[in-house]
């Protein structure tokens, strides 16, 4: 189990929680990253900051900050 | 599954509020239902007020008011903006009515999302339509939904098929609307947890008999000291009721791992299972398709080449398409002041139509094709999906200047014009950083500062190519516009490093995929700009205008006007005196030589008399060469009569000219003028400039038709160069230390733009600003420190220009 920003771009895994109850984390999982709900890591921008991941058929960009509030289990490749 | 509800007999118009998604083209639906136009974008939060229009049911015998809430993901207050949204669906705010239907837009190519805000405004309990939008684009995609299961699983609801931005299904959407609204049926099809509803019905009982919605007890549970448990308890100043609410949370939370879990688990896994059960999707070629084209438009280098190569684009383009429309425009309003002028006599009212009117209102007018251009590629970007990508792009380096790559889309607005921009900062979550992008948003170069830039640029950067590709003044026109980013970034440093210290807020964001923009959809949105220009030209700068124009024709001078009087007098007595004189010389010429000579004259006199001018006249008579004394004598004669009328028709106009400036000098726009004089001294700028731009306050578009106005009053240059850039290249210094010196040269023109790049010139800016941070401190501050950059960054670069031999 790592958090979400420690994957590497290409990766994928399994949501499977959050570190915190707040409102970042809502919004994260309103989004659609809510438990047992697979993830893959698109790219990072230019300046490694922020992040883009594909969650269900939406792709979302967030910071590697928030990223970090979420508990992956990244698949075996 | 329906509890059937009578209608309610009020005569008054139902409302009827229309939700959905950032993207999901909500927006677009609206005003085609209402027929009232409005901003259609392709990012998140375009839509930042409440805009509400009518329409009639297709029976015609009701009358709908329709409520355009927000674009918003969820009914959970994150941002100023979302709680807007949020409590004017579910009933949350005090003044607004709950409405009496809801209209909830889905994106057919997302429809897992778009049912998560559906679950949630269910719970508001009043009768619904789905307007499932995009559909062309989910078959394009090789989904399929299933309307009539879609319909089922959601106990009945009406689900409409719609291509928004087609206008197809609309319609239906009416019909159903009436429907609904005629035979409320109150779909209840979305259960919670057991725990979750159990604490409901006890708020509610505590509640007693009010008229709070489901949904609200809902905000109430899961929005831990949110604004709808703090009017709650406001209310109900109860502290079992307290005690239950927390010992209930702490048992979601103990269950779900997290409050929110217990929500938002809920409604999307019921959202994916209604998603499973009603479409069928085939491979996905159409977000491939986005991806694909992501790897390059997001790839580490290309990326921001790419970004910045646009943005090159569009500002030289703005420059070399539009010339011969501007050109024409120019002509035609030559030639109507011109039409106009002839056939009125002499005197303050033709004065005031064709140097007031026509010259000032016209001067602004041509720069209709820059703002076509500009808003043409301003919708293309934000409407395909390239917005949010830029964003993306940008927001770790607008982080290290204190900004969010958010702000990147309000800023970008700005260019267009700072008060949607400013109204667009409203879907920053933290209240420092929109603050700070307020505060800077409009040193960004918006559309109405580009007549100035071009005008100044047109008329005295040199039109050259530098290093063999890039046109000068297009580069000069990218510069502008940079300084206002660069300048903007400085600042809003040094905000976030004093007065809104604050962390970096979030950036959670959907990417939305790429869309080709509709034609109609660019058309709309570009004719709104080009109306509210013209609508503005046609009011407030027509209104200054007229004032500009008799504060600088009034008081008329009589001093100028017995200047003028006795000069046309002397000059007319001297040309005739001068013509009687060459007449009896050729009077004696003739005698003396006989017919021969008379018949050369004549034929010297036709050939002459074509050229028009003197260099005309030059070289018509440089064809003849005579040998005898007596005829190039007579060739001669003839020239210099001819060459009389041209001084004295030059002359004539000199003396009207100099009769027009001395009435400009001594009206009282002149005397004001030569008083304020010096304060501008260091930029640069004579009485004529420094009032333009004190003229120009109200709203920066004045500037050229002040110019316009007082280089027609003026009469600074002879009636052939019509055009108002070939008037400021002529015009001269007539007070101060440099009489006679040309008014305008690079260094003046650099002075200026800059000046307008810093300066924060719009009353309607300031308003807006106001309006949005509900202070008046955060205007005040905006155009004290703008004023004051502007005039220091404007008299360095007119000195380092002079001093680089540019003056």
């Amino acid at each position: 189990m790592t958090p979400l920003n420690k994957m590497a771009p290409g990766q994928k895994g399994k949501v499977v929680g959050f570190t915190d109850d707040s409102a970042v984390s809502r919004r994260l999982m309103e989004m659609g990253l809510v438990p047992g709900r697979s993830v893959l890591y698109l790219r990072n921008a230019p300046l490694r900051d922020p992040m883009e991941i594909q969650v269900g058929n939406s792709c979302l960009s967030l910071r590697r900050a928030e990223a970090s509030l979420v508990t992956v289990e990244v698949d075996e490749q | 599954m329906g509890i059937t509800a009578k209608r309610d007999s009020a005569a008054d118009s139902q409302t009827i509020a229309i939700c959905g998604n950032p993207n999901s083209g909500k927006t677009t639906i609206f005003n085609a239902i209402t027929g009232l136009n409005q901003k259609v974008g392709n990012y998140s939060g375009v839509t930042v007020e409440k805009v509400s229009g009518h329409f009639n049911s297709p029976s015609g015998s009701h009358k709908y008011t329709l409520v355009d809430i927000p674009g918003t993901y969820s009914l959970a207050a994150f941002s100023p903006d979302e709680y807007i949204a949020a409590s004017a669906l579910y009933g949350g705010l005090e003044d607004e009515k709950i409405p009496d239907a809801i209209i909830c837009v889905m994106d057919a190519t997302n429809l897992e999302r778009s049912l998560y805000l559906f679950l949630q405004a269910i719970q508001v309990g009043k009768p619904m339509v789905m307007a499932l939008n995009m559909v062309d684009l989910a078959e394009r995609k090789e989904m399929k939904i299933d309307y009539v299961r879609l319909s089922e699983e959601l106990c009945g609801i009406p689900v409409v098929p719609i291509v928004g931005n087609q206008g197809k299904g609309l319609d239906e959407l009416k019909r159903r609307v009436d429907e609904i609204a005629a035979r409320p049926v109150i779909a209840d099809c979305h259960h919670y947890d057991d725990e979750v509803e159990q604490l409901i019905s006890y708020l509610q009982a505590a509640g007693g008999l009010d008229r709070r919605t489901r949904a609200e007890y809902m905000r109430i549970v899961f929005d831990v000291q949110g604004p709808a448990e703090q009017k709650f308890f406001r209310q109900v100043n109860d502290d079992s009721v307290r005690e239950m609410l927390d010992n209930g949370r702490t048992r979601l939370k103990e269950k779900f791992g997290s409050l929110s879990a217990a929500e938002t688990k809920s409604l999307t896994d019921r959202a994916a299972a209604i998603c499973r059960d009603v479409t069928t999707q085939s491979p996905q070629r159409s977000k491939s398709n986005s991806e694909r084209m992501d790897k390059l438009l997001l790839h580490r280098v290309m990326g921001p080449l790419i970004l910045v190569m646009v943005m090159v684009l569009v500002f030289q383009s703005i420059f070399s398409w539009s010339e011969p429309f501007m050109n024409f425009i120019d002509e035609s309003f030559h030639n109507l002041a011109a039409i106009v002028g002839a056939s009125m006599a002499d005197g303050p009212l033709r004065s005031l139509i064709t140097d007031g009117v026509i010259g000032g209102v016209g001067s602004v007018l041509i720069f209709i094709p820059q703002i076509v251009i500009l808003f043409v590629f301003i919708s293309f970007l934000e409407d395909s999906g390239y917005m949010a990508r830029a964003a993306f792009l940008v927001d770790r380096m607008f982080r290290w200047c204190g900004l969010s790559g958010k702000a990147f889309i309000p800023l970008l607005s700005s260019f267009a014009c700072a008060v949607p921009g400013i109204m667009a900062t409203r879907t920053i979550e933290d209240r420092k950083l929109r603050f700070i992008t307020i505060l800077v948003a409009p040193l960004m170069s918006c559309s109405a500062r580009l007549p100035v830039y071009i005008i100044m640029i047109t008329a005295f950067i040199p039109h050259q190519k530098v290093m063999g590709l890039l046109n000068l003044q297009g580069l000069i026109l990218t510069l502008l516009y940079a300084m206002g980013i660069v300048v903007a970034v400085l600042v809003s440093f040094v905000l976030k490093k004093t007065l809104f210290r604050t962390e970096a807020g979030t950036f959670l964001m959907e990417m939305p995929s790429y869309k080709v923009p509709t034609l109609r959809a660019t058309m709309v949105r570009v004719t709104i700009r080009v109306k509210a220009f013209v609508v503005r030209a046609g009011t407030v700068i027509l209104a200054i205008t007229i004032i500009i124009w008799a504060l600088s024709y009034f008081p008329r001078s009589s001093f100028a006007d017995y200047n003028y009087d006795r000069g046309v007098l002397q000059l007319e007595q001297g040309a005739e005196a001068r013509r009687l004189q060459l007449n009896g010389r050729l009077l004696t010429l003739m005698a003396m030589n006989g017919s021969e000579l008379s018949g050369l004259y004549d034929s010297l006199v036709v050939v002459l008399n074509a050229g028009e001018n003197e260099p005309q006249l030059r070289q018509l008579s440089s064809q003849f060469t005579f040998e005898t004394p007596a005829r190039a004598d007579l060739l001669r004669n003839v020239i210099e009569m001819r060459s009389i009328e041209f001084r004295r028709q030059a002359a004539l106009v000199q003396l009207a000219n100099k009769r027009a400036g001395e009435s400009l000098a001594n009206s009282y726009f002149g005397r004001v003028g030569r008083l304020i004089e010096p304060v501008f001294e260091p930029l640069g700028w004579d009485w004529k400039i420094s009032m333009a731009v004190l003229a120009s306050f109200p709203a920066r578009e004045v500037m050229i038709a002040t110019l316009g106005t007082i280089y027609n009053l003026g009469g600074e240059v002879d009636e052939s160069s019509s055009s108002l850039i070939a008037k400021m290249r002529q015009a001269r210094r007539d007070s101060g230390s440099r009489v006679g010196e040309k008014v305008f040269n690079p260094a003046v023109a650099l002075s200026i733009v800059v000046f307008f790049a810093l300066c924060c010139q719009c009353g309607a800016t300031l308003v807006t600003i106001k309006n949005e941070t509900s202070r008046w401190i955060y205007p005040i501050a905006t155009f004290t420190y703008m004023t004051v950059l502007a005039y220091g960054m404007a008299a360095a670069v007119y000195n380092i220009s002079v001093w680089s031999g540019l003056g």
